[in-house]
């Protein structure tokens, strides 16, 4: 039981420190109210547009590849844990390359066939296109 | 140690969370959410019992739930790319070409 | 001859038709810009035959037989070859074959054809890790390897709308119910702490507070299986999926994928779960089967019956043959001598239904070809300018129907007579009748080939191309369909014996 007082406490701890830090900031700090301060964030530059855009569609494109790519190193971790052991037990290193070398070079046909084909290339999007050349039209 | 009636309990919990979700919510990515709930809520029951019967194979078996959940997610998401290409909309209840 | 080859050698029909897959993304690598449609599909066709006739060649030597040292287990047991799994990877290799054939001609003025054949072979191989799997981890991941590709594939025409919106219906249901199967899968691991069949059957029996915990688990289960195989309750997904999808992706998903769910059900559901422990647990399935066998035959075949268009009355007729297969499970009592005679039946019959369904759905995909409609009103006529296609769907059409002279009605007979001998008589009548009302929707397709005449002269002018591939894969189907007449003693005794395996 004393594992879940150590727990409580630490979520209390945790709590108080930045709910006691902004107490005391408020209470201390002058009030001066500007227009600046109240606008979005936008590292530093004056935000333009709703937020609710839509991204281009490459975004995804990329973002698939890494969740394949991502979670697939998931597969090969049991396979590095029982690494050394193995090793150390004695067996080939042959025996234990080959799955793993398999399983990589399936996904290496399958990256390779995604680049062939243009899912990795940057596709320009006929939006950006259009605004390029009202861009140009106004120059 | 936590007795194991109590993570079928949470993982219940999740599952049934992951179906309200999908019951009661039309848009295609709230369904993908609900999905890999009702998906980790199986990966909690493998780990949990693969503690408890000190047994590998649940653990592993999850790593393998993880990796396809992820596969899906990403055939789902192509297919709701071209679902809002055809329909303008990814609420999966407008798309209605054929007769039920 | 197990005793000369490595044992791995005997999953080489799965490796092939892996192989297969990824030699093809590899050819379209290497020359992205060749549209190659023609060599594609010659190379997967390829790839199906090599892996079906090596499976032939299995079932004849008697590899896993057990006459021949039995069962051959790889991976600690996670997979299994015997009898069974042979029979059930000659169906998916042969529907493969055919489906590849007839998708030459169908996707001829396609953009990108490869992905469509590759994607076919690596769902082919996924059904064929699922005949030999003999762990639910396995079950697991080979129902997934063949979900995925089957979800790209019914949306391949990315910018018909019909095709899209069935992908998204598949895939929202497909999601979903592999959701439902794999918490299945995790309460009975949680019930018995292991996920091989032969150790979670010898735990089944020793439940007494848990047995609760696997029995959800096992209905969660057995909706894992009803989506595969399109039977009620999670049936919903087939009537549109098949419409929407390109003809042979339906043709695919209606033989291959039910056949695969079929596989997984019938050996989960001997080797895991056997009737007798789970009776002695309190979980009686084979009730939950009759009851869903009455419920998707009845209900596909009635409403298949008030389709206007083709397609979807073979989608609906697909709901209802799912039906009649599932009296293999539904019929079953504990330790009666007549189990193997009603399961191999139903094997027969998904062997026989993987020809002329694929058959049937392939003429649709002509008919798709030639830019005729869609409704049984504008098939009239048809046979005075397609004879020979025509001819070869009449014999699809009465051998689903289940008329004597043809495969379809063998199949059926020995699976009703295997019923009726295990004192299942209501499910066998309650097939018999749905038998009766499947002869008027499957004759209303002849009667308009062959009686009525067309809508105006001019409907089937379009009528000019000859689509070589798509005639072969159908005059193949249908002569398979009639050759299975003759060969129907080999395919029964083959099935008898893969089922007597299993019990």
């Amino acid at each position: 039981m004393s594992d879940w007082i150590a727990i409580g406490a630490l979520a209390a701890v945790g709590l108080l420190i930045p709910i006691g830090m902004m107490t005391v900031s408020a209470l201390l700090r002058p009030s001066v109210p500007e227009t600046g301060k109240s606008t979005t964030y936008e590292s530093g530059e004056t935000p333009t547009g709703g937020t609710r855009i839509r991204f281009n569609i490459q975004y995804y494109m990329v973002a698939l590849l890494f969740v394949v790519f991502d979670i697939e190193t998931v597969l090969l971790f049991p396979w590095a844990v029982i690494y050394r052991p193995a090793i150390e037990a004695g067996v080939p290193m042959t025996d234990l390359l080959w799955p793993m070398l398999t399983f990589v070079g399936i996904l290496a046909i399958g990256l390779g066939w995604a680049w062939r084909t243009g899912a990795v290339e940057w596709a320009r999007s006929s939006r950006a296109a259009s605004r390029k050349t009202e861009r140009d039209i106004n120059t | 140690m936590v007795p194991p009636e109590w993570y079928l309990l949470l993982a219940s919990g999740v599952f049934c969370i992951g179906l309200f979700g999908i019951l009661t919510r039309s848009d295609a990515l709230y369904f993908l959410m609900s999905v890999e709930l009702m998906m980790n809520a199986a990966n909690v029951n493998f780990v949990a019992f693969s503690l408890y019967y000190g047994d590998l194979t649940g653990q592993v078996f999850a790593l393998f739930v993880i990796a396809l959940a992820a596969a899906e997610v990403a055939i789902g998401i192509g297919i709701i790319l071209v679902l809002y290409r055809n329909f303008g909309d990814i609420d999966v209840t407008v798309p209605t070409e054929m007769r039920w | 001859m197990s005793s000369v080859a490595p044992a791995w050698s005997a999953l080489s029909p799965a490796l092939l038709l892996g192989l297969t897959g990824l030699a093809l993304l590899l050819v379209d690598t290497i020359r992205p810009n060749e549209r190659s449609n023609t060599s594609m599909a010659v190379v997967s066709a390829l790839g199906a035959l090599a892996s079906l006739s090596v499976t032939v060649w299995f079932v004849i030597a008697g590899t896993g037989h057990a006459d021949t040292g039995g069962a051959i287990t790889l991976l600690e047991g996670a997979v299994k070859v015997d009898t069974m799994s042979l029979f059930f990877t000659a169906i998916f290799a042969s529907v493969t074959a055919l489906v590849v054939v007839a998708a030459h001609d169908y996707f001829h003025d396609h953009q990108r054809p490869a992905a469509f054949y590759s994607l076919t072979l690596f769902a082919a191989t996924g059904m064929a890790l699922l005949a030999v799997a003999n762990s639910l981890a396995i079950v697991f991941v080979a129902l997934e390897m063949v979900s995925l590709p089957s979800y790209a594939l019914v949306a391949f025409l990315k910018k018909n709308r019909g095709s899209v919106e069935a992908g998204l219906k598949y895939f929202l249901i497909g999601a979903l119910s592999s959701a439902v199967f794999l918490f299945g899968i995790s309460l009975v691991y949680a019930a018995t702490g292991s996920l091989i069949f032969g150790e979670v059957a010898g735990q089944i029996e020793s439940l007494d507070t848990l047995s609760g915990v696997a029995g959800i688990g096992i209905v969660m289960i057995v909706g894992g299986v009803a989506f595969k195989t399109a039977s009620v309750p999670f049936h919903f997904w087939a009537p549109e999926a098949y419409e929407g999808a390109p003809a042979p992706v339906s043709a695919f998903l209606s033989s291959a994928s039910k056949a695969a769910g079929f596989v997984v059900a019938f050996r989960v559901f001997t080797e895991a779960f056997p009737l007798g422990a789970s009776l002695a647990a309190d979980i009686n399935w084979v009730l939950a089967f009759g009851v869903l066998a009455a419920v998707t035959m009845t209900l596909g075949n009635f409403a298949a019956a008030v389709q206007e268009e083709v397609k979807r009355m073979l989608a609906y007729s697909s709901i209802g043959h799912a039906g009649y297969a599932l009296i293999g499970l539904a019929a079953l009592s504990a330790g009666s001598a007549g189990n193997e005679a009603v399961m191999g039946a139903a094997m027969a019959h998904l062997l026989v239904y993987g020809f002329m369904n694929t058959g049937a759905f392939l003429f649709v995909a002509m008919a798709e070809r030639w830019g005729i409609g869609r409704t049984f009103e504008d098939y009239a006529g048809l046979a005075r300018r397609a004879p020979v296609a025509c001819t070869a769907m009449a014999v699809f059409m009465f051998s689903l129907a289940g008329l004597p002279p043809f495969a379809g009605f063998f199949s059926k007979y020995f699976l009703f007579m295997g019923a009726i001998e295990n004192g299942f008589l209501w499910l066998a009548g309650l097939g018999a009748v749905n038998s009766v009302v499947s002869l008027y929707y499957y004759s209303r397709v002849v009667r308009a080939m062959f009686l009525d005449d067309p809508a105006t002269p001019s409907a089937l002018d379009a009528i000019d191309v000859r689509p070589t591939a798509l005639y072969a894969a159908v005059v193949f189907a249908a002569v398979a369909t009639v050759l299975l007449l003759p060969g129907f003693g080999p395919v029964i005794e083959a099935a008898e014996a893969a089922a007597a395996a299993l019990f």
